[in-house]
């Protein structure tokens, strides 16, 4: 196991001029990564993403509960070694150039100078960035900004790689070099922990999910396991009873006998000339059989789709499910907002 | 930490990263526009300063500096002016022979008119009298005392001299004939040039007195001024943004998933912060040391330690900064606190200062008499003080007072539990003086009221007593006696100023008064200086203790002077005469016991020559940074002296077989050393005014053992402010302006420095320099701000 979470918790203490104040970022979090999986984590801006992260990096230390990277404690100096990071907004001081910030985070990393250089020239060839290597970064772009601060994160060759937000802020073209240094990544088996509030992005590169919000894990899992949350895919056929003479009625009664189902499973639905047959399940065989019936009762098919619930209809329905304290929201010390709530919903189980 | 520090005794390597971090100090240092304009200034003021340099001639012009007493000069020519006596005298052909307008002037000073006579006036005559030797007659000058220098080259053929070397030879001639009159100069001076052109102003200084006031003086001062002030708040407005810069969060979680300690990078950070200045300041010291040692000759490469001190004192302003980043993470709350800061240290200093020079400093004992169980000293503040035993304080006689002009002579106790001693009114900073300068008893008997006994002859600069029934007055020309029982005989008589100006009854008015302005022997003294002993500075005599031997140090030469056997003759002979090896004009330290005489001279070994033959019977090398500034002999028994230096501590000065010299012994900050030869103690006087005494019997003289007896004065309602209060604060609060010292100590390689006074007195005034507080506040404070950096960076989650 690569990351290993256990009932993490994070209060964040500030004092104003009449009150200690508390800001609960983080209320019990318990997730894992495996090697080689391209781990999300998703959640709404204040969900306590950037907390979480930083509790992994060592950056902030938890109230309670434990986090291990490698089995080591998170932010010791062997778990540390192992672990490449990209910060949702890098800041790389303007006297570099690329080259030097890679020689710079090297060192840093402590990796040996022949190392730095021969790394170098592999990680400018990966993002793009040959070329424009001796150049100021003062005139790089976001997204060439943003390219080197993957090639910095990948200068040790990590094991395991956290980013934060890497696509935020960019065009679709720098998004989708992003995303293809991010699959590349995750065909040389790296694991990644990626934290996104672009849904889009995380279902196409992340092999899991964990959605946080207000300090919580609301959901874990696949991307499908996580959709089955929101309920089973359906099957919708569109038909126009061209040569039929079968009534909706006798159709359905045969459907419901053939398929050996519940009646309310069949919904019929009368759009004009053609009619639409939506089953509540997207099993293969009662596919296949409603489609006999279909055609023995002379109905012409004119498509047949399967619907899948989406990702974002997961998120928001786990994001919007209710807690008692919702309301609480604070800042957190480092300028963010981070929204907290109180409460003891379920996180569902997958 | 303590893990990284464990691991980078086995591997090196651990700290790689905090290297990369100052590394890229650099590299954010030189991609700095404002490094390269400060560079850029720096590359000009050093091209500026490029041109200066310097020639050596001979000291030929006389400059108001070289007057020490310009009222006995001003006496001698008037005198050989009016007084037909004088009339083919050397010095009435050098009166004849300057302007008519100041001849004039003269003859009424010589008619007993109070006339002012400008020194620059004097000094213009004779500067006249320089290119011309129509004043000058062999016959007349063949009276005169002649140095070496003189003689050589009056020996040389007149053809032979260049032009330079005929001046010197009538400023010779000149000096010989008005002893007493002008200060020791060096032979040589030097010239300072700018691009070839020579600056209006000459230093008579020789060149080792030139290195001195380069490396102790100059330098500092640059140090201070450009290093300490302007670089360094350069580096401050440069340097603040580091640590905000640092804690932006994309920076900051950047650095800290790295396998990084916290503390370590804080101090990494501070470090690089550092390289801007030391970038800068290296360029500076490296230009100016060049800058000294190919145009001026003065190769030191002490002064290159400026360039650590200047980035010491620069961390010390930095270590706020980084604090105030820290905490509000903002380069003008950081720029603004490290200001205020600055002020603070500045206002301390300031205060501080204040209080050295008007509360501690006028309190130092600077000289202490013993009679019985009575102390009496004087202070550095023109104060004579008692001590009260029975209050445990010092009472005043005279009141020291840090404004006073007025001047005390060193109290000399008498055997029955009296005092003797003078208050030179405005004396300070003139040998006259104003008003009557009347020698005064002390005794318990009139309840320490001082009682005027006899006038001291005028400029008198030390009372000295002589085998204990009689009394010597030394003064700016000359030495004069008088027996104790004439002292007591004219205690309380009043003395009328007309007839007591002079000794000789018969003497015309005027001629006393000028008698008198030369420094003349006054009612009750006679003069006992042989005439072949010129007496200018710098002096310095040693009495035996049985009164039989008196010896005398003076310009480079040493006499032993002895009673005339023709006991109708009150002048002493000189019994044996020679010449000091070294640097004549450097100040003498003098000891006598009843073998030896210890003569002491800064940067030159110690000497110790027999007594009855003044041969050189032992040498004893001494660090040549330390400056000797007092000795005392500790008794015939011992044969032994005690030697203060300049670095405030004693140390023993063995005179047996080769001589020896121990180790600093005794308590730190001595102020001044007296060996009373009635118990045969050694009493210590040391911060400011507390004593401690040393029997040192038998001892091996190598350690002044454990002291006898303690006092711990009561201190006054300034002092118990500046000990409670203000030296807490000064350690408190680092002491930046005191590193001054430190650089002028480490660049100079002494610990001290030595001030010309302007004439008055024997001694030169010593400055210790604060080498160790300065540097230890600093670093003290360094390390605490650094502390709570890394304390609040290491635990607070950002």
């Amino acid at each position: 196991m690569i990351v290993d979470v256990q009932e993490l918790r994070k209060t964040y203490r500030h004092w104003t001029r009449q009150q200690a104040r508390e800001v609960r970022a983080l209320r019990g979090v318990s997730l894992q990564a495996h090697a080689g999986e391209v781990f999300g984590l998703l959640g709404p801006n204040g969900a306590g993403k950037t907390t979480l992260i930083k509790t992994l990096l060592g950056v902030v230390r938890p109230s309670s509960g434990t986090a291990t990277l490698f089995g080591k404690p998170a932010g010791s100096s062997a778990a540390s070694m192992r672990v490449g990071y990209l910060p949702e907004s890098l800041r790389i001081d303007r006297h570099h150039t690329a080259r030097s910030a890679l020689r710079f985070y090297g060192r840093m990393s402590g990796m040996p100078e022949s190392a730095i250089s021969r790394r170098s020239d592999e990680l400018l060839q990966l993002v793009g960035l040959v070329g424009r290597d001796r150049e100021s970064v003062k005139r790089f772009s976001k997204g060439m900004y943003q390219r080197l601060g993957l090639a910095q994160a990948l200068m040790h060759d990590p094991d395991l790689l956290v980013l934060d937000e890497p696509t935020d802020g960019l065009d679709p073209v720098g998004r989708s070099q992003v995303r293809q240094v991010l699959e590349y990544l995750r065909d040389q088996g790296k694991t990644i922990f990626l934290n996104s509030h672009i849904l889009q992005e995380v279902e196409l590169v992340c092999s899991r999910v964990a959605i946080l919000a207000a300090g919580e894990i609301r959901g874990i899992g696949t991307i499908g396991e996580l959709a089955k949350l929101h309920g089973e895919a359906k099957t919708v056929l569109q038909l126009i009873p061209s040569e039929s003479n079968v009534s909706i009625e006798s159709l359905s009664n045969t459907l419901s006998q053939r398929l050996n189902t519940d009646p309310s499973l069949i919904r019929f639905e009368e759009q004009g000339e053609s009619l639409r047959l939506e089953l509540g399940t997207h099993n293969q065989s009662s596919v296949d059989r409603t489609i006999d019936v279909v055609r023995e009762a002379r109905y012409s098919i004119v498509s047949l789709s399967v619907i899948r619930p989406s990702l974002e209809q997961t998120f928001l329905k786990l994001v919007e499910s209710p807690s008692p304290m919702s309301a609480e929201s604070e800042h957190a010390p480092n300028g963010k907002w981070e929204a907290s709530s109180a409460g003891s919903s379920e996180t569902p189980a997958c | 930490m303590g893990s990284i520090l464990r691991r980078f005794i086995g591997d090196p390597s651990v700290l790689k990263p905090y290297v990369a971090v100052i590394l890229d100090s650099f590299h954010a240092a030189f991609a700095s526009r404002i490094l390269w304009i400060a560079f850029l200034a720096i590359w000009l003021l050093l091209a500026c300063l490029s041109p200066i340099g310097f020639r050596e001639d001979f000291t030929t012009s006389f400059r108001i500096r070289d007057f020490e007493n310009g009222t006995r000069f001003k006496a001698m020519l008037a005198g050989a002016l009016v007084d037909p006596a004088q009339k083919d005298s050397p010095v009435a052909r050098i009166a004849n022979a300057t302007p008519d307008d100041l001849k004039r002037q003269l003859e009424r000073v010589g008619h007993g008119d109070e006339v002012r006579i400008q020194l620059q006036l004097l000094a213009d005559a004779l500067n006249e009298l320089l290119d011309r030797d129509d004043w000058y007659d062999e016959e007349a000058w063949k009276g005169t005392t002649r140095l070496r220098e003189l003689r050589e080259l009056e020996a040389r053929d007149k053809d032979e001299l260049s032009k330079s070397e005929q001046q010197r030879l009538a400023r010779l001639r000149i000096e010989a004939v008005v002893p007493g009159v002008f200060k020791s100069r060096s032979s040589r001076s030097i010239l300072l040039t700018y691009a070839g052109m020579d600056f209006p102003a000459t230093f008579a200084i020789d060149k080792t007195q030139f290195r001195t006031l380069i490396n102790q003086w100059v330098v500092p001062t640059i140090i201070n001024w450009l290093l300490g002030f302007i670089v360094i708040f350069l580096g401050i407005l440069v340097t603040a943004s580091i640590v905000p810069d640092m804690l932006e969060p994309g920076s900051l979680h950047l650095l800290l998933s790295k396998p990084v300690s916290r503390t370590l990078l804080l101090l990494a950070k501070f470090v690089g912060g550092c390289v801007f200045v030391l970038l800068c300041v290296t360029q500076l010291v490296v230009g100016l040391w060049l800058i000294a040692g190919l145009r001026l000759d003065v190769w030191n490469a002490r002064m290159l330690w400026c360039i650590p001190v200047c980035v010491f004192l620069f961390a010390v302003f930095y270590s706020v900064s980084v604090v105030a980043g820290l905490r509000w993470r903002s380069p003008i709350l950081a720029i603004g606190l490290t200001c205020m800061f600055g002020a603070v240290c500045l206002v301390v200093g300031v205060i501080g200062g204040l209080f050295d020079g008007l509360v501690t400093g006028p309190a130092k004992i600077r000289d202490l008499a013993i009679s019985g169980e009575t102390l009496m000293g004087s202070t550095s503040g023109g104060g004579l003080v008692r001590f009260d035993e029975s209050a445990n304080r010092w009472v005043d006689v005279f009141e020291t007072d840090a404004f006073s002009g007025d001047r005390v002579l060193a109290p000399v106790s008498l055997p029955n539990g009296e005092f003797l001693a003078a208050q030179v009114r405005g004396g300070r900073f003139n040998p006259f003086g104003s008003g009557s300068l009347d020698l005064v008893l002390l005794s318990q008997g009139n309840n320490w009221e001082p009682v005027p006994t006899l006038r001291l002859p005028t400029a008198t600069i030390g009372i000295e007593t002589v085998a204990s029934d009689r009394l010597m007055a030394i003064n700016a020309s000359g030495l004069a006696l008088t027996t104790i029982a004439e002292v007591r005989r004219s205690a309380g008589e009043s003395v009328d100023d007309e007839s007591s100006e002079d000794s000789g009854d018969d003497l015309p008015g005027w001629i006393a008064k000028l008698s008198g302005m030369m420094g003349g022997v006054t009612s009750g003294f006679q003069s006992i200086l042989p005439s072949g002993v010129s007496f200018a500075p710098p002096r310095r005599v040693a009495i035996a203790k049985d009164g039989s031997t008196i010896f005398v140090a003076s310009s480079g030469r040493f006499y032993r002077l002895a009673p005339n056997a023709n006991s109708t003759e009150s002048t002493w002979t000189i019994e044996k005469e020679i010449e000091l090896e070294g640097e004549a004009s450097e100040a003498v330290v003098l000891a006598v016991n009843s073998a030896d005489v210890l003569v002491a001279r800064a940067k030159e070994p110690l000497r110790i020559f027999d007594a009855s033959t003044l041969e050189l019977r032992a040498t004893i090398a001494i660090d040549t940074g330390l400056v000797p500034v007092r000795a005392v002999s500790l008794g015939d028994r011992s044969g032994a002296f005690a030697l203060l230096s300049g670095d405030a501590r004693c140390r023993i000065v063995s005179s047996a077989n080769s001589g020896a010299l121990s180790l600093p012994t005794g308590p730190t900050e001595v102020e001044t050393i007296k060996f009373d030869s009635e118990s045969q103690h050694l009493v210590v006087v040391h911060h400011v005014d507390r004593l401690e005494e040393f029997d040192l019997g038998d001892q091996s003289f190598t350690t002044l053992g454990k002291s006898l007896r303690t006092i711990r004065p009561s201190l006054s309602k300034w002092r118990l402010v500046d000990h409670y209060a203000i030296n807490p604060l000064r350690m408190i609060i680092p002491q930046t302006g005191e590193l001054g010292e430190t650089v002028a100590a480490i660049v100079s390689g002494e610990s001290t420095a030595s001030i010309d006074q302007g004439g008055v007195g024997d001694e030169p005034q010593i400055i210790r320099y604060r080498i160790l507080r300065p540097v230890l506040s600093c670093a003290g404070f360094i390390v605490v701000m650094l502390t709570i950096g890394c304390v609040y960076f290491s635990t607070r989650d950002f």
